[in-house]
């Protein structure tokens, strides 16, 4: 089939004058004439109808990413600035903590100062008190030791002697002495 | 209509020289009878409907990308931004700079023009690139260099010629040579150089593409050679696969060379 038509189309064209032309030059008016036509035709077409709708959106585009740029800072710088605003919060409070830790302790050491001040203060006075009662169980301990030891001393000397005494005066002397002694 | 619309590859095997390849003259392998107004002005040929494709298809691509253009491009849409994209960071703002977001629309204008164009090339029933005929690329070199002599003027005057023809800094006897020189590269072959570059590039993938073409069916009507055939196959294979990355390519260079010289014409410092 092709090639029938190669054969025909080779019997048309050996019919047709077979002079060479010079391609370089350009011999058909019309070839330039619709040339011009279509390439002016479409470089207004592209100026004003093909382009603009285009350009526009790109345009567009770019001026959206821009925004979205400059929001996506702005949400950052925010976000940052929450961030800044928390942790001056959390140092604040640190702070404040801090300060109440520092004035608890120094209530707290305050009192136990006093405590132990006051404690101190009643453990001498009971020391005191204990030592005054100590002396006078003393003293009277050994005031009846030294009658005691009178009457001993007295009898005593009644069994060595197998007399009886001037016990008065006997006790009195052994009072005198257990006196001195202390 | 179908020779106008259908690749002109022609296989003459001359059984009475022994068989062999005749391959076709450039005339029947590049040039095409006007589908109405033949011998005018407005002859409309195979490359005209070319070039009217290549107008309507970035259009029609850009009106529905744009349409419901959406914060979150998806589908379409993703793949106009990718070509704006595209040539804004990788022909505008190499080339001239953020001054040079005002002929984004030229720049896109012309590289998607020379593209599809160029496209065809590859294009099954097409097979013939819009820019392998001299008529859009010398159009749009001109184009080019009205561009970038209006903008050099625009912004430095007359002075713009001065500085252009008699660079600052070079010694005054070194002028006898420079600006000759200086004339011929900047205002007299820049705009043919972009023109044939891109002429010439399409024209030679054009004519592989023929050559393999033409060979491959030699070749599978040739007997036993039909093995050699599979070989040139492949080659027309590889080639159509090359000829897609130049398409791509010679749009990218003429447009980044149409940047580069507006962006020396509004920096001349530079």
């Amino acid at each position: 089939m092709f090639l029938a038509s190669l054969a025909a189309l080779a019997s048309e064209v050996a019919e047709s004058d077979p002079t060479d032309i010079n391609p370089v030059v350009p011999d058909e008016i019309g070839e330039i004439f619709w040339g011009a036509i279509a390439f002016f035709g479409l470089w207004i077409l592209m100026r004003y109808v093909l382009l603009p709708p285009l350009l526009k959106i790109r345009a567009d585009r770019r001026n959206q990413e821009i925004a979205d740029q400059q929001a996506a800072s702005a949400a950052d710088e925010q976000a940052e600035q929450v961030r800044r605003d928390y942790e001056a919060t959390v140092a604040e409070a640190n702070s404040e903590a801090n300060d109440i830790i520092a004035e608890a302790r120094a209530a707290a050491e305050h009192e136990r100062g006093e405590i132990v001040v006051a404690a101190e203060s009643e453990i001498a006075l009971e020391r005191q008190a204990a030592l005054a009662e100590l002396e006078s169980q003393r003293s009277s301990a050994v005031s009846g030791l030294g009658d005691d030891v009178a009457d001993l001393a007295v009898a005593a000397a009644s069994k060595v002697m197998d007399a009886s005494l001037d016990e008065p005066v006997h006790r009195s002397t052994a009072a005198n002495y257990v006196e001195d002694a202390r | 209509m179908l020779a106008a619309l259908s690749n002109p590859v022609i296989l003459l095997a001359s059984e009475e020289g022994g068989g062999g390849v005749e391959f076709p003259p450039i005339n029947l392998i590049v040039k095409w009878p006007a589908l109405f107004g033949e011998d005018t002005f407005y002859g409309f040929n195979k490359i005209a409907l070319i070039s009217m494709i290549a107008m309507i298809v970035p259009t029609i691509l850009f009106v529905i990308a744009g349409r419901n253009a959406s914060l979150v491009p998806r589908g379409l849409q993703n793949v106009m931004e990718v070509s704006i994209d595209f040539i804004e960071k990788q022909v505008v703002m190499p080339a001239i700079g953020k001054d040079g977001m005002r002929y984004l629309p030229m720049l896109m204008a012309m590289f998607f023009f020379i593209w599809i164009g160029n496209l065809f090339e590859i294009i099954p029933t097409s097979h013939m690139p819009a820019n392998a005929r001299m008529a859009n690329p010398i159009m749009l070199a001109l184009v080019a260099w009205v561009m970038f002599i209006g903008v050099g003027v625009k912004h430095h005057g007359l002075k713009y010629f001065k500085d252009a023809l008699f660079p600052p800094g070079v010694p005054k006897a070194l002028y006898l040579l420079v600006t000759p020189i200086e004339f011929l590269s900047t205002f007299l072959i820049r705009p043919f150089s972009l023109a044939v570059r891109l002429f010439a590039n399409m024209l030679a993938g054009h004519i592989l593409l023929v050559t393999f073409s033409v060979l491959t069916i030699t070749l599978f009507g040739a007997g036993i050679l039909a093995i050699a055939g599979v070989l040139s196959f492949g080659m027309l294979v590889a080639f159509t696969a090359f000829e897609f990355m130049v398409a791509f390519l010679q749009a990218f260079i003429f447009s980044l060379l149409t940047a580069v010289y507006i962006g020396g014409a509004l920096h001349p410092a530079h």
